[in-house]
């Protein structure tokens, strides 16, 4: 177990380091600079915020200026945002971005475990086929649309909720609605599967011949089985929940770390572009990482190695 | 079976049936809270995110929206384009031109109760014009004398800059040469002083909330980065009494959609824009709220007359009398533009003398058009080669203009779409054939939007030379009478207008939506805001 974590922990400063540089010379071929805009400076002025920003140093230099700077735990200036450093930028919206997420998560897990579950307990029946409907049109409805249908309906119908923002509990609810239903309807129909699979094996038939009721069979035996499709998925789709929620954040104004991601790359703002990515890199190497610990957990057949 | 679905049927019927009444109820509450008194609060929507609000970082004039509110210059200028008196309360120019005098007024303060002071104003010039603080639009200073050499570093002793501290309110600038429009210059956002003492203490987090200090009607309270800035009434400001509005929140939007649908639910009070499809349905069902106005800014296409055939002034000529412009304004984009048939803007030809040449002007012309460019060896557009016309965004201008020329000069040319900033370095680097661009100028000066064309300049999209223009330019540059200097600008823009190195389009306007209830907006031209008559009409 032990031998398994350092393993995988030294596997990661490599893989990390790969990201960095190919990110960092990436970023920097792409046409247009961080100072390229509609009105041009002037050259002398342009030579001062190069100067300013270390970026009439050879190319070689800055990296290596860039790295020790990164051990050091220091990502840098904004290129765009001159008072703020990346660090503080990081500090200030992945807060946001994590608890938008996790709110998320709980919807999903919310709403797509009790109906996955359901339609494979109720396989073949209406119970089954509305499940499995409402999971199909989650899938389908991009978050594009579904955002702005709820804001319509609860927002500016109803006005229940403000349209966008991020400044009080209810700023909430529609956003992680937004984001968990998608997800919702993926898990609902990988738990299903993982249900459908576990419930024809022997031993849920021996639970039930020993007399077990339906909800002790399914609640103690089939569930640890029949949500092994689900983790494998999680693990990547945290990471997708944490990174890709830049439509989400656009949709309804919330201050994230998604957007800047995105929005890092438009403004060339190389050392939030980098910052962004490296965070991101390390998160889902720690996701998939938890994933696999979660697995050998729930399936005695796997072990470490 | 049928019986359950019945009665599943009739729970959601009349779920949605209670939903709506409760639809119903809360409305009514809602338009009764609007109602209760409370602090008076403007919301206006931020479309972009403000980098800095530190005058000598700050390069949009949606970072000066805020700006404004926070601190003030020694003018302004006034929704007509007259100079107007703010931290300065009158000014003298010298005979030659070449010195003004501003007197400041005396009971102006900082909001931490400091003096405003002409020191003050000379230290935050020094500073912004200091290579290491890196201020883009430091070029907004170089009338004065020796600050283009300050910015290059050539120049290390800032006493040889023109400017002096006389006494604590009087600042003395010495011009390098005389120019007529320097108060255009004055009134710019950059030339908004910092408190030197406060920089110094706070370094690059002065503009933080809990440090920042300036000399405006409203002071910074909140700064939540892509969410809201809130600026309240300054009770150090003294007229104070005058300002009408309690609070400004700045409210941040990164996405048009976003914040039409907040406008829609009562978070916003005045948009930034209103979208092209959007704008008829406004106009029938709230055309109170709908409000458009003229700016000045040119949009353009760009040729690259390095890339044959467009080489040949006659094929240029061709694309852009082929070019229904009146028809683009009122067909196409329907939205207060004007077309252009000329490039300087009308709020930059104030000094014009009216009936000003028109014969020279880009009329559209289909048969002068297609008589050009089959002088130029393509006649009916046969062998003309496919070009390719790019843009930074969809606009279903460019889909209009590629019909024109398909229709009018059998020509077929592909549109495509670059990433903002790809757009910008490939029209520097000349790596495009027709490319479609905007020119918002940065002061109401005709003279810095056309030496942007003379040769080697960096805003010289189309990399056109012509030495008669150049020289044309140069002698406007150095007229010290505005007349003159208009005069020259009119013969350079003329001769500019015939090489057609571009063709111009139309003149943006501005659409937004604003509550009724919101008076008093002011918002010139180049998108200089005044906030000090804005108020709510409650009733």
């Amino acid at each position: 177990m032990i031998r398994f974590i350092v393993r995988r922990l030294l596997e990661t400063i490599p893989v990390l380091l790969i990201i960095l540089t190919a990110t960092f010379f990436m970023i920097r071929f792409v046409p247009g600079g961080p100072f390229t805009a509609e009105k041009a400076v002037t050259p002398e002025v342009l030579r001062n915020l190069e100067k300013t920003y270390h970026l009439d140093q050879p190319l070689w230099r800055q990296y290596t200026h860039y790295l020790g700077d990164v051990l050091r735990g220091d990502l840098g200036p904004s290129f765009k945002y001159p008072n703020r450093t990346v660090n503080e930028i990081i500090a200030d919206k992945l807060p946001v971005s994590l608890e938008l997420g996790l709110l998320s998560l709980i919807v999903a897990l919310g709403i797509g475990l009790p109906l996955g579950v359901f339609a494979a307990v109720k396989r073949n029946s209406w119970i089954d086929y509305v499940c499995s409907s409402v999971a199909m049109l989650g899938i389908c409805v991009p978050t594009f649309v579904l955002g702005p249908l709820l804001v319509l309906f609860f927002a500016i119908h109803l006005g229940w909720f403000n349209a966008s923002g991020w400044y009080g509990p209810l700023d909430r609810v529609l956003p992680s609605l937004t984001l968990g239903c998608v997800y919702a309807a993926y898990i609902a129909r990988l738990t299903r599967g993982g249900m459908l699979e576990v419930l024809s094996q022997d031993y849920v038939r021996t639970a039930r011949a020993k007399g077990a009721s339906g909800f002790r069979v399914i609640w103690r035996h089939a569930l640890r089985g029949g949500l092994l499709p689900v983790v494998s998925f999680l693990g990547p789709a945290i990471a997708g929940i944490l990174t890709g929620s830049f439509v989400i954040e656009t949709i309804f104004q919330v201050p994230g770390l998604g957007r800047e991601f995105v929005n890092s790359a438009f403004n060339r703002d190389y050392t939030l572009v980098l910052g962004t990515v490296i965070l991101y890199a390390a998160l889902i190497i720690a996701l998939n990482f938890a994933v696999d610990v979660a697995q050998v957990w729930l399936n005695p057949k796997l072990k470490f190695e | 079976m049928s019986g359950w679905r019945n009665k599943i049927f009739r729970t959601v019927a009349l779920l949605f049936l209670a939903l709506l009444t409760i639809s119903g109820c809360t409305k009514q509450e809602s338009s009764k809270n609007a109602v209760a008194p409370g602090p008076r609060i403007v919301r206006l929507s931020q479309i972009n995110e403000p980098a800095d609000l530190d005058p000598a970082k700050a390069a949009l004039p949606d970072e000066f929206f805020i700006i404004r509110a926070l601190s003030e210059g020694l003018i302004t200028s006034a929704p007509d384009g007259t100079p107007r008196a703010a931290a300065a309360e009158r000014w003298e120019v010298s005979a030659d031109g070449l010195v003004y005098t501003f007197h400041l007024r005396t009971d102006r303060s900082w909001s931490n109760g400091e003096p405003v002071t002409a020191a003050d104003f000379v230290a935050s010039y020094q500073r912004l014009l200091t290579p290491a603080t890196a201020a883009p639009k430091a070029s907004l200073f170089y009338a004065v004398k020796k600050a283009r050499a300050f910015v290059s570093g050539t120049e290390t002793d800032f006493s040889a800059v023109g400017f002096r501290a006389v006494d604590s309110h009087t600042l003395v600038v010495t011009l390098e040469r005389p120019t007529p429009s320097f108060l255009a210059y004055v009134a710019s956002g950059p030339w908004i002083p910092t408190n030197p003492r406060v920089v110094a203490r706070h370094g690059i987090k002065w503009t933080r909330p809990e440090n920042f200090v300036g000399n405006g009607p409203f002071t910074l309270v909140e700064w939540r980065p892509n969410q809201r800035i809130v600026v309240r009434r300054n009770p150090r400001y003294p007229s104070a009494a005058h300002v009408h509005l309690d609070e400004i929140h700045f409210l941040a939007f990164d996405n048009r959609d976003t914040e039409e649908r907040a406008y829609r639910a009562g978070q916003v009070d005045v948009t930034m824009a209103v979208a092209i499809n959007r704008l008829e349905a406004y106009a029938r069902e709230r055309p109170a709220e709908l409000h458009s106005a003229p700016l000045a800014e040119t949009r353009y296409l760009t040729f690259n007359t390095q890339h044959p055939p467009l080489n040949d002034v006659r094929v240029r000529r061709a694309l852009a009398l082929a070019i229904d412009r009146e028809k683009i304004v009122t067909k196409v984009l329907q939205g207060g533009q004007e077309a252009a048939f000329r490039f300087v803007p009308r709020t930059l030809r104030g000094n014009e003398k009216p009936g000003a040449p028109t014969a020279w002007t880009l009329k559209y012309d289909a048969d002068e058009a297609r008589r050009l460019l089959a002088a130029a060896g393509f006649p009916e557009g046969r062998g003309f080669p496919h070009l390719e016309l790019v843009g930074w965004a969809n606009t279903p201008v460019l889909e209009a203009v590629q019909a024109m020329w398909k229709k009018e000069l059998g020509i077929v040319v592909t549109l495509a779409k670059r990433e903002a900033k790809v757009h910008i370095a490939a029209l520097r680097a000349g790596q495009y054939e027709i490319a479609f661009v905007t020119e918002i100028p940065d002061v109401a000066d005709a003279l810095q939007v056309l030496a942007e064309f003379v040769t080697g300049a960096s805003g010289n999209h189309p990399h056109w030379s012509d030495a008669a223009y150049d020289a044309l330019i140069a002698r406007a540059v150095a007229a010290d009478d505005l007349n003159q200097q208009t005069a020259l600008l009119v013969q350079a823009e003329q001769r500019f207008i015939d090489a057609a190195p571009v063709a111009p389009l139309y003149f943006n306007a501005k659409n937004w939506l604003m509550r009724t209830s919101v008076r008093g907006w002011q918002e010139d031209e180049l998108w200089s805001r005044h906030y000090q008559d804005l108020y709510l009409d409650e009733k």
